[in-house]
C-alpha cells in the first residue's frame, strides 16, 4: 500500500492544512481549559513548595530525589521523537516522515520546555537557579563544569535552541504559504514577519536544502549526546543501581521509544481532529508502529543486559538493589514497567493491530506510562537501598505536591501543543507536495519501464 | 532605458525549463539571462537546480568555521573558568579534568555548528528578503514562476517567448 | 586572563589528589574514633547541635527522615543467635568523612562544595541552590538538607532560645545543604590566633565540639601532618594511610591491636576519619 495518493492536487494540500488553522471548535476550548486547570494546579503546588520548602514533597534523607527528576528525564526522553523523524529519517530518505515530522518537531520543542521547568522546581532555592549558568561576574565564580547536572543544563540549552531553530527554519516555506493564503489579520502579519520574505527562489531553495541536511547531521549526535548526558547524572555516580555503563544507550533507546509512542498518540489525535486522513495515512502509521516495535525490542534487550550484568557481577550491593526493585516496596511499579515496556508492545507484532486505531491509541498511552515508570524506578529504588545500612528500609512515597506538578507538566505540554496546532501548520505542506511529486515521478518511471519492456 | 519586471507563471516545470532554455539560447539585448532571471518554485525541485546549473552553496563553510570556533571557545571558556584564581579541588580530580571538558566541548562544538549554520543560511539565502516587485501567491500553491528584469525594449520579445510556452499568467510591472 | 592562568599552571591543574608526591602542608585535619571507648551517650551529637546551630525538627519530621543531626550515633547488633538480641549493641558516630576524593564535590552543579587546602570538604551555603546531587552521590549519606525554613518554623528555636545560637556559625534557611565541617569556625579562629603569633596551630589547641564533649575521649581530632598529634600516632599505629584505598597491614607483633579501618574504603573516597573497631565478645 502506498504511503500517499499521487493524485492529490497541491492546491488541495494547501487548503486542507490551512483549514486546520481556522477558528477552533468547541472541543478545543474545552481541552485547552482542562490543560490550563492542570497547569494551574501544578503552579499552585509549586508556589506552596517555593514558600514552605522542599519538605512538602515528602522527600527525606536519603531519598533526596523523587518524581521531579524522574519526570524531567521522561520529558527529555519524549523529545527525541522529533529528532528521530526529522533528522535520522531525513538522512535515510524515508519520505513517509514528511507528513508527520512537523508536529513531532513541535513535540520535541515543547517536551524540552517542560523538562526545563522540572529542573527549576526540583532545586531547593529556585530563585538562585541562575548560579548554574556560565556568566561572567566580578566575583569570577563559574559553575562546576565537572557536574553532570551542569552538563544537562548546557546540553538541554543546546538541544532546545537547536530544535527551535530547526523547527523554525524548516517551517519558513510553509509560513510563506500561510502568508500567501491567509486573510488579512494578526495571523497574516505574524506569518509575513516569520516567513522572512521567502519566495521560493532558486537561491533560497538551494541554501535551504543544504542547511536542512547539515543541521540534521548535527542534530543526531546532539540528541544522542543529550540523553547520554542525562543518563550520566546516574551513570557517573557511584551509587549501586546507577553506576551502570549501559545507561547512556539504555536511556537513548528509552527516549526513542517514548518519542515514538507519543508520535503514535498525537498522530491518531491530529488525524482525527483535523481530518488529515489523506496525509497521515494508515500505511505511514503502520511504519511508525513497526519502528516503535523495533525500538521496544531494543529497549527490552538493554534492560535485560542491565539485569544480566548485575546478576553476573560480584557486586553484592547492586544485586541487592535489583532484588529490592523486583520484590520490595516498588515491586508493583517495577513489574508494571516491565509489562508496559516489554509485553504490551508485542501487540504491534500482529498485523491485525498495526492499523487498528483504538488499539494503537491505548497501547501508545500504556507504552508511555511504562516509560515514565521506568524513569521513576531508576531514581527511587537506589535511594532506598544504597551502600550504607543506616539508610535502608525507609519507606517513602511522593506527596500530592509532587503528583500535582507531574500532572501540571502534562497540562503545560498540552497547552503549548494546542497553541501550536492552531497557529502554525501542523503538517508540512511543501514536503507533502514533494512526497506526492516523488510518487508521481516514481509511477511514471515504472510505467516507462513497463512500456520499455514491451 | 529603465528596467521593468515581468513575471510568468507555469503549471509544470517542463515548460518552465523550456522557457529557460530558450531564454539562454536567445540573446536578447537589454536582458542578461544569468543576472536578471529568478526562478521561483513551490517545492525544492532538484530538476530546477539541474537545468539552472550548479551554483556554489557556501553554507557548509559557515558550518565548519562555526563548529570549530564553538568547540575551541567552549574548551577554553570551561578550562579557563576552572583554572581561575581561587581554583579548588573537587573530588580529587584534576582542576582541569579532560572527561567532563570533553563532553562540554562536544556540546559547544555542536551548538556553534548549528547556530553558525543558521546564520550562514540566512546570509547565503539572503533572508530576511525584500519582497520582489512582482509576486504571485500561486507560487506557494503549485506554479513555477519566472521573474525577469529587462530593458523596455526587450519586454515584448520576452513576452512572446513566455506566451509561446503556454504561460498561465503574465504579470507586468506598471510603467514608470 | 583565565586562559593565561590556565596555561601557566598547567602542571598544577592536571594534578590528581590525594597524591603522595604533594602531601598536605602544614595542615590536614583528620579524626580517629575509638568505638571500643564509645558508650553511645550521644553527648557528641548534642554538642554538635549546640555548636553548629542545628535545628531540632521535631518527632514527626525526624521519623520521616528529615532530621538535621550532622553527627549521628548509629547502633549495630551482632547477629550471633544470643538469647536477648537487643543486648550489647555497638555504637558508631557517623559524620561527614571529609573525603580526600569526595564524590559529592564533583557533582555539585554550582561548585558549592569544594576541597580546602587543609583537607576539609567545604560547604558554601550562599552558593548552594539545593539540587541535592551531593547527597545523592554521598556513599555515607551524611549530608543533610534544609527541607523547611527552620529559623521561621515554630518550636525549633522558641523565644529566647535564639540567644544560645553560636554567632560564629550561620543559621541556614530553606533549600540549603549542610553537613559536619569539623567545626571549621573553631579551626579558623585557632589558625588566626596562631598566625598572629607566627606559628601553626599546636596539638590540643583546637578541639571539635564532639571531641570536647565526649566523656571517654573516644574522638581524637587534630592535624595529621604533625607527627606529635594524637591522631597522627593513632593512624600510624593502625597502619592506615590516607592516600591508599587498600591498606596492607603488617600484623606482626600484636594483631589484636590492629583495629583501625575506614568505612567503604573500596569506593576510593579516601575518608579522613578512621574508626577503631570495638573488641567484640565473640572475638576474644
Amino acid at each position: 500500500m502506498r504511503d500517499i495518493r499521487e493524485d492529490i492536487a497541491w492546491a488541495k494540500i494547501n487548503q486542507d492544512v490551512m483549514k486546520s488553522l481556522e477558528n477552533p471548535r468547541k472541543m478545543y476550548w474545552v481541552i485547552l481549559f482542562l490543560a490550563l486547570m492542570a497547569f494551574g494546579f501544578g503552579v499552585g503546588c509549586e508556589i506552596y513548595q517555593y514558600q514552605t520548602g522542599m519538605g512538602v514533597a515528602n522527600l527525606n534523607n536519603p531519598q533526596v530525589w523523587g518524581l521531579y527528576i524522574a519526570t524531567f528525564i521522561f520529558w527529555i526522553g519524549m523529545s527525541h521523537s522529533g529528532t528521530l523523524l526529522s533528522a535520522i529519517l531525513h538522512l535515510m530518505h524515508a519520505d513517509w516522515r514528511k507528513p508527520i515530522y512537523r508536529f513531532a518537531e513541535a513535540m520535541t520543542t515543547f517536551s524540552l520546555m517542560t523538562a526545563g521547568l522540572f529542573v527549576m522546581v526540583h532545586i531547593g532555592r529556585l530563585w538562585m537557579f541562575y548560579y548554574a549558568l556560565p556568566y561572567p561576574n566580578d566575583r569570577g565564580i563559574w559553575p562546576n563544569f565537572q557536574s553532570p547536572l551542569l552538563w544537562d543544563a548546557m546540553a538541554i540549552f543546546t538541544y532546545l535552541s537547536s530544535s527551535v531553530l530547526f523547527l523554525f527554519v524548516g517551517m519558513i516555506p510553509d509560513l510563506a504559504i500561510a502568508r500567501d493564503n491567509m486573510q488579512p489579520g494578526w495571523r497574516q502579519k505574524l506569518y509575513t514577519l516569520l516567513a522572512l520574505g521567502w519566495e521560493g527562489t532558486d537561491r533560497q531553495w538551494r541554501n535551504f536544502r543544504v542547511t536542512y541536511l547539515t543541521i540534521a547531521c548535527f542534530l543526531i549526535p546532539l540528541a544522542v549526546s543529550v540523553h547520554s548526558i542525562v543518563a550520566s547524572d546516574f551513570a557517573m555516580s557511584q551509587q549501586p543501581g546507577w553506576h551502570v555503563t549501559s545507561f547512556p544507550p539504555y536511556f537513548v533507546a528509552g527516549a526513542l521509544y517514548s518519542g515514538c509512542a507519543a508520535i503514535i498518540t498525537l498522530f491518531i489525535i491530529l488525524r482525527y481532529v483535523f481530518k488529515f486522513e489523506e496525509y497521515m495515512t494508515k500505511p505511514i502509521l503502520k511504519k511508525i508502529v513497526r519502528l516503535t516495535f523495533a525500538i521496544a525490542m531494543v529497549w527490552t534487550y538493554l534492560n535485560a543486559v542491565e539485569f544480566a550484568s548485575v546478576w553476573y557481577s560480584h557486586d553484592g550491593v547492586s544485586k541487592d538493589v535489583l532484588i529490592q526493585k523486583m520484590t520490595g516496596n516498588y515491586a508493583p511499579f517495577w513489574w508494571g514497567m516491565i509489562f508496559c515496556g516489554s509485553v504490551v508492545p508485542l501487540v504491534f507484532a500482529f498485523k491485525r493491530f498495526q492499523t487498528n486505531i483504538p488499539v494503537l491509541f491505548a497501547t501508545s498511552l500504556l507504552l508511555n506510562l511504562g516509560m515514565w515508570l521506568e524513569r521513576w524506578m531508576i531514581v527511587a529504588p537506589t535511594f532506598s537501598h544504597g551502600y550504607y545500612p543506616w539508610t535502608w528500609d525507609h519507606e517513602q512515597w511522593p506527596s500530592m505536591v509532587q503528583w500535582g506538578m507531574v500532572f501540571g507538566s502534562f497540562g503545560w505540554f498540552t497547552l503549548l501543543f494546542l497553541l501550536f496546532c492552531k497557529v502554525f501548520p501542523s503538517v508540512s505542506m511543501y514536503e507533502v507536495k514533494e512526497m506526492v511529486y516523488h510518487r508521481t515521478l516514481h509511477l511514471k518511471k515504472s510505467e516507462n519501464a513497463e512500456q520499455g519492456a514491451h | 532605458m529603465s528596467k521593468r519586471h515581468l513575471l510568468a507563471l507555469y503549471g509544470n516545470f517542463e515548460e518552465a525549463e523550456a522557457v529557460v532554455q530558450e531564454l539562454r539560447n536567445a540573446t536578447i539585448k537589454g536582458f542578461d539571462v544569468n543576472d536578471d532571471m529568478i526562478v521561483k518554485s513551490p517545492i525544492e525541485h532538484p530538476e530546477v537546480e539541474r537545468f539552472l546549473g550548479d551554483k556554489p552553496v557556501y553554507v557548509q563553510w559557515f558550518t565548519l568555521i562555526g563548529a570549530l570556533l564553538g568547540g575551541i571557545f567552549g574548551f577554553f571558556l570551561i578550562s579557563g573558568a576552572q583554572a581561575n584564581f581561587y581554583m579548588q579541588l573537587k573530588g580529587g580530580k584534576p582542576i582541569v579534568p579532560f572527561p567532563p571538558n570533553f563532553v562540554l566541548t562536544y556540546e559547544m562544538f555542536i551548538l556553534g555548528g548549528v547556530f553558525i549554520t543558521i546564520l550562514g543560511f540566512l546570509i547565503c539565502a539572503g533572508l530576511p528578503a525584500k519582497r520582489s516587485p512582482l509576486y504571485s501567491t500561486k507560487v506557494s500553491v503549485d506554479n513555477i514562476a519566472i521573474l525577469v528584469e529587462a530593458d523596455e525594449s526587450a519586454i515584448s520579445e520576452l513576452k512572446a517567448i513566455f506566451t509561446k510556452h503556454k504561460a498561465l499568467e503574465i504579470q507586468e510591472e506598471a510603467g514608470k | 586572563m583565565s586562559v593565561s592562568n590556565l596555561l601557566e599552571n598547567w602542571a598544577q591543574v592536571r594534578h590528581e589528589h590525594p597524591n603522595n608526591d604533594k602531601p598536605h602542608d602544614p595542615y590536614k585535619w583528620a579524626m580517629a574514633i575509638d568505638l571500643d571507648a564509645c558508650t553511645g551517650c550521644n553527648a557528641c551529637s548534642v554538642a554538635c547541635y549546640a555548636e553548629n546551630n542545628l535545628p531540632v525538627v521535631g518527632r514527626e519530621k525526624f521519623q520521616h527522615g528529615q532530621q538535621m543531626h550532622w553527627l549521628r550515633v548509629e547502633r549495630y547488633w551482632d547477629e550471633d543467635g544470643r538469647e536477648f538480641p537487643d543486648q550489647g549493641f555497638q555504637f558508631l558516630p557517623m559524620m561527614c568523612q571529609q573525603c580526600e576524593a569526595a564524590p559529592c564535590e564533583t557533582v555539585c552543579p554550582v561548585a558549592a562544595t569544594n576541597h580546602t587546602a587543609d583537607g576539609l570538604n567545604s560547604q558554601i551555603y550562599n552558593r548552594c541552590i539545593g539540587s541535592r546531587y551531593c547527597s545523592a552521590n554521598c556513599p555515607f549519606k551524611v549530608r543533610y538538607f534544609n527541607w523547611y525554613d527552620y529559623p521561621t518554623t515554630d518550636n525549633v528555636w522558641p523565644a529566647e532560645m535564639q540567644q544560645q545560637l553560636n554567632p560564629d556559625v550561620s543559621v541556614r534557611g530553606k533549600g540549603v545543604m549542610e553537613k559536619c565541617t569539623f567545626c571549621v569556625q573553631r579551626l579558623s579562629a585557632a589558625k588566626v590566633k596562631a598566625k598572629g603569633e607566627g606559628r601553626i596551630v599546636a596539638e590540643g589547641e583546637v578541639q571539635t565540639a564532639c571531641q570536647q564533649a565526649c566523656p571517654t575521649s573516644a574522638i581524637s581530632f587534630g592535624n595529621i601532618v604533625n607527627p606529635e598529634s594524637r591522631v597522627h600516632k593513632q593512624w600510624a599505629a593502625q597502619q592506615v594511610e590516607l592516600a591508599k584505598d587498600k591498606q596492607d597491614k603488617n600484623e606482626g607483633e600484636a594483631p589484636s591491636e590492629l583495629r583501625g579501618y575506614r568505612i567503604l574504603e573500596e569506593l576510593r573516597a579516601y575518608p579522613s576519619v578512621m574508626y577503631l573497631e570495638r573488641v567484640r565478645e565473640s572475638a576474644v
